[in-house]
């Protein structure tokens, strides 16, 4: 089976590269891509969008498809991560730790009689990790008052993607590593409590979901599918604008499905799939 | 004209630091004692550097221009609170993980 499987990559893996070269030399000016698509978008993208930015034009409205798989494949490694990782078991056996708030002092509870679970009151006692290390004040501090800006600045990056570089793949990190900058200087619990495993996993279907949806309303709207003109229909300033906010509405897709996978993702990592302790 | 020549000073007085924190980074002998360039020398290479920038957009003096020399300047607060934050943290773990600091006479590591 495995020497099967190998036949097979070098087949396909030797047609592939047959295959290029047929190419046109790379960065060849009279190739058919720089003679007629490039120039195209360049010229004609600003009209047709109403976006100055031609990336996000080309990669959102043009290419909108390419996208929409992209962010799909994102959410398919997410799926993945999640199917191989996560163990459904609620806690690892043995004892576990709880820290007194006011004192500090950490006690290491066992399981009751007929292996039942002892918990202290969670009004005085907090569950730690069992590789316990106390929380650097300055780093928790810091963190906190700049996890916010960080978000704002994942949305900006989102929201202004048509006019400077960026987008929703690039905001959507952003959000997702302000998430993981709270895990890493807390806790892991400090970041479930933020943002739960379900939540996670619903943000980057929906993500998904939204970028398809708008799709699908272009089609229900009488257009072909992924053709913003239709949404002018819905949204106030015509057709041209209307390409323009539907290409908006598609990267807050792609970026609530970047940064609920991120989330997702590391979170599964460090915890190893347990989603009770880590970093 | 004065205003490009500040910059320019501006611009080349911040590459020194960086410059000199790149060598102290190459050449110190451990762990902790290059993370001491690192945050320190970028730190105020970042600060000078940005600064010179943002007086290079100021003029002519605009609220758009004005918008984005703050803007600039904010990469310098954030900088400014993140870099030493960054640093602080990476000692913090190296000293939790045991690791020992570079004495007088120690071969270098």
């Amino acid at each position: 089976m495995k020497i099967l499987g190998l036949v097979i990559v070098a087949l396909v893996g030797s047609v592939l590269i047959y295959a290029t070269v047929d190419f046109p030399p790379f960065a060849d000016p009279e190739s058919p891509a720089s003679l007629h698509v490039s120039p195209r978008y360049i010229e004609k993208s600003l009209d047709e969008t109403a976006v100055p930015n031609v990336v996000t034009a080309v990669l959102a409205d043009y290419r909108s498809f390419d996208t929409m798989f992209e962010t799909t494949v994102i959410f398919a490694a997410g799926v993945a991560c999640f199917l191989l990782l996560r163990i459904p078991r609620r806690r690892p056996p043995g004892p576990r730790h709880f820290r007194h708030r006011l004192t500090g002092l950490t006690f290491r509870v066992k399981d009751g009689e007929n292996g039942k679970e002892i918990f202290l009151p969670l009004r005085e006692f907090e569950p730690v990790d069992s590789v316990w290390t106390p929380h650097d004040f300055i780093i928790e501090k810091v963190c906190r008052y700049m996890i916010p800006f960080i978000q704002l600045f994942g949305l900006y990056v989102i929201a202004h993607g048509h006019h400077s570089p960026g987008g929703g793949f690039q905001g959507g990190v952003i959000l997702g590593a302000a998430i993981i900058l709270l895990s890493v200087s807390h806790n892991l619990r400090t970041a479930l409590k933020r943002m739960r495993e379900k939540t996670g996993a619903l943000c980057s279907a929906l993500g998904v979901f939204i970028f398809a949806g708008t799709g699908a309303l272009c089609l229900a709207l009488g257009y072909n599918y992924l053709d913003y003109r239709a949404l002018a229909a819905l949204l106030p300033g015509g057709p041209i604008m209307a390409r323009s906010h539907g290409m908006l509405l598609v990267e807050i897709g792609v970026g609530v499905a970047v940064m609920g996978t991120m989330v997702w993702i590391f979170k599964n990592l460090a915890s190893l799939g347990r989603y009770d302790e880590g970093l | 004209m004065v205003i490009t020549l500040i910059v320019v000073v501006l611009l080349l007085v911040g590459l020194l630091f960086f410059t000199g924190g790149t060598v102290g980074l190459l050449r110190f002998p451990d762990f902790y004692s290059r993370l001491h360039p690192a945050g320190k020398l970028d730190g105020i290479g970042v600060l000078l550097v940005i600064l010179g920038l943002s007086l290079y957009q100021l003029f002519p003096l605009t609220v758009a221009s004005a918008v984005t020399g703050l803007k600039l300047m904010l990469i310098v607060v954030f900088v400014f609170l993140a870099s030493p934050t960054a640093t602080h943290a990476i000692t913090d773990a190296g000293l939790r993980a045991g690791m020992e600091p570079w004495k007088k006479g120690d071969p270098w590591r």
